[in-house]
């Protein structure tokens, strides 16, 4: 076992009573006091509460009263996860001293399952802009080299968890927000399937774009992170009425049988990916092969139509959400999120409309190539973390987004370590599943890790 | 590119507080939100419904 570990070992632990949930939480404040002033991971640490949350925690564990697997186990929150009592900025001025008076769902979901809440994390600002300099709070860095992007937006909560300062985290993915920083941090992190988890309570970005989920260090993290997140919430009109599977259930079937296809033309052609990451990609289909899955390439629309549709109606919905504040407080923004934003104003009702149409199209046309195949392979970064001063400002428009995709059709991805580029920095694959497969997107993800030693390796500073 | 007083145009129709030097970045950016907008824009069947239908009952 590494140092710092997963939430199933850490679980394990401390249902035999070999692990304190109380030492825990203190070793993960310890390594957030040596190393958070170089990463900015953290925008609120919430000591006091970790630390009774891991008492309560340790207390049921001792009079057999245990909640299951998270209890006891230290995470942390995005910073547009409303929690009560507790600052909820987005990293934004605009919203410098918001204090809930209310819970996200998610946020109870998890805080019920026995967690301890360490504090909120870092964000592009409203889920969208970054990394900036000009916002209240420094962007958060990559713990595999300080100087490098996280991508985002989930940025605090990829780089605390691949620095030890968690074991598990939320998210939100937009257009990517949960997989980016999952695949430059080097961790696993879950879109799951539109609907799945509940918004409530969480600041909008994109009303029909807009998915939470859980991020953590390894697939099977994910899944127990998401057993408590997932599941209808009637005060959310997009959450999805019915059952929620055992997501761990199939993690022991590995890979066999599994009918996985390759949308290689995504990730070859429309936005080519660098040497490493697509050596990361052959080398994962090859892994699967041995495992016994069937792979063959599959063949969709091009990546630019997913693409424009994804950002036409992204940027329409973030600009309604914004207007208000747009026309009243417009450089209380951030430069990044403000221009990029404001672009949404440019934006005609056909157009929108239009892409709304071509949506559903679209959908159809991944929910037909996946007829007789469980999951799909493609990148969900185009490379290693590029330098966090040298992200260009339309970075996000330059060229077709590897995640938008399966935003705009809701499938649920998960970005998942394949290992290291030139610079020393994660490279990453995304498995995509069909609607609600949940289950069978954790088996595939957990029987690559089980078969490769990415896992055991953490950035220099979590030691 | 567009020109600058067809953008002036389209830019005062947001509303927005714009100074000149936001709106010259958002003027270069522009084309390539209008690729994005003629992409989307190509014909579809007539019949092809929109992808955010909602269903009619009460929850």
């Amino acid at each position: 076992m590494s140092a710092i570990p997963t939430i199933a070992e850490a679980a394990r632990l401390i249902a035999d009573k070999k692990l304190s949930p109380v030492e825990l939480t203190q070793d993960c404040l310890g390594r957030i006091a040596k190393n958070d002033s170089s990463l900015n991971a953290f925008l609120m640490l919430t000591e006091e509460r970790a630390l009774a949350d891991a008492k309560a925690a340790e207390a049921r564990h001792m009079a057999g009263t245990a909640r299951g697997p998270l209890d006891g186990i230290p995470i942390a929150h995005k910073d547009i996860y409303n929690t009560a009592g507790i600052r909820t900025t987005a990293h934004s001025k605009l919203l410098e001293d918001n204090v809930p008076t209310k819970d996200a769902v998610t946020v109870t979901k998890l805080a019920a399952a026995g967690t301890a809440m360490l504090g909120k994390l870092s964000t592009h600002e409203f889920a969208m802009g970054g990394p900036s300099f000009d916002l209240p709070w420094p962007p958060a860095r990559n713990p595999w080299n300080p100087a490098h992007f996280t991508a985002g937006s989930s940025s605090g909560t990829g780089a605390a968890i691949a620095a030890g300062f968690i074991l598990g985290g939320t998210g939100s993915d937009t257009g990517g927000s949960i997989r980016g920083p999952a695949a430059l941090c080097g961790i696993a992190g879950i879109k799951p399937t539109y609907g799945l988890c509940s918004r409530t309570g969480v600041l909008p970005l994109s009303f029909t774009m807009d998915h939470t989920g859980p991020m953590a260090w390894t697939v099977e993290d994910c899944a127990l992170l998401l057993q408590a997140m997932a599941g209808h919430d009637p005060s959310d009109p997009g959450s999805a009425n019915r059952p929620v599977p055992d997501f761990s259930a199939d993690l022991s079937k590995g890979a066999k049988g599994l009918r996985i296809g390759v949308v290689r033309h995504f990730f070859e052609t429309d936005h080519p990916v660098s040497p490493a990451t697509q050596k990361g990609i052959d080398d994962a289909l090859d892994v699967y092969k041995q495992l016994g899955a069937e792979v063959r390439d599959v063949t969709l629309s091009p990546m630019a139509e997913y693409h424009a549709a994804g950002s036409i109606i992204l940027t329409s919905e973030a600009y309604a959400v914004h207007e208000p504040w747009l026309k009243t407080r417009f450089n209380d923004y951030g430069e990044l999120f403000r221009d990029r934003i404001a672009l949404g104003g440019f934006i005609t009702a056909a157009a929108l409309f239009q892409a709304i149409r071509r949506r559903r199209i679209l959908t159809l046309e991944v929910t037909a190539a996946m007829a007789d195949l469980d999951i799909l392979v493609s990148a969900s970064q185009p490379g290693e973390a590029p330098k966090i001063d040298e992200v260009p400002k339309w970075g996000n428009l330059e060229k077709p987004s590897l995640t938008m995709p399966f935003n705009l059709t809701g499938f649920p991805a998960m970005s998942v370590c394949t290992g290291f580029g030139v610079g020393g920095l994660p490279v990453c694959m995304q498995l995509i599943a069909k609607p609600f497969a949940e289950p069978t997107l954790f088996r595939a993800g957990h029987a690559y890790e089980a078969a490769t030693a990415w896992r055991q390796m953490r950035p220099a500073m979590a030691g | 590119m567009i020109t600058e007083e067809a953008f002036e145009v389209l830019a005062a129709q947001t509303g927005l507080p714009l100074s000149a030097e936001q709106k010259a970045t958002l003027r270069a950016v522009y084309p390539t939100l209008r690729e994005m907008m003629d992409l989307v824009s190509r014909p579809l069947p007539r019949e092809a419904e929109p992808g955010h239908i909602f269903v009619p009952e009460v929850r």
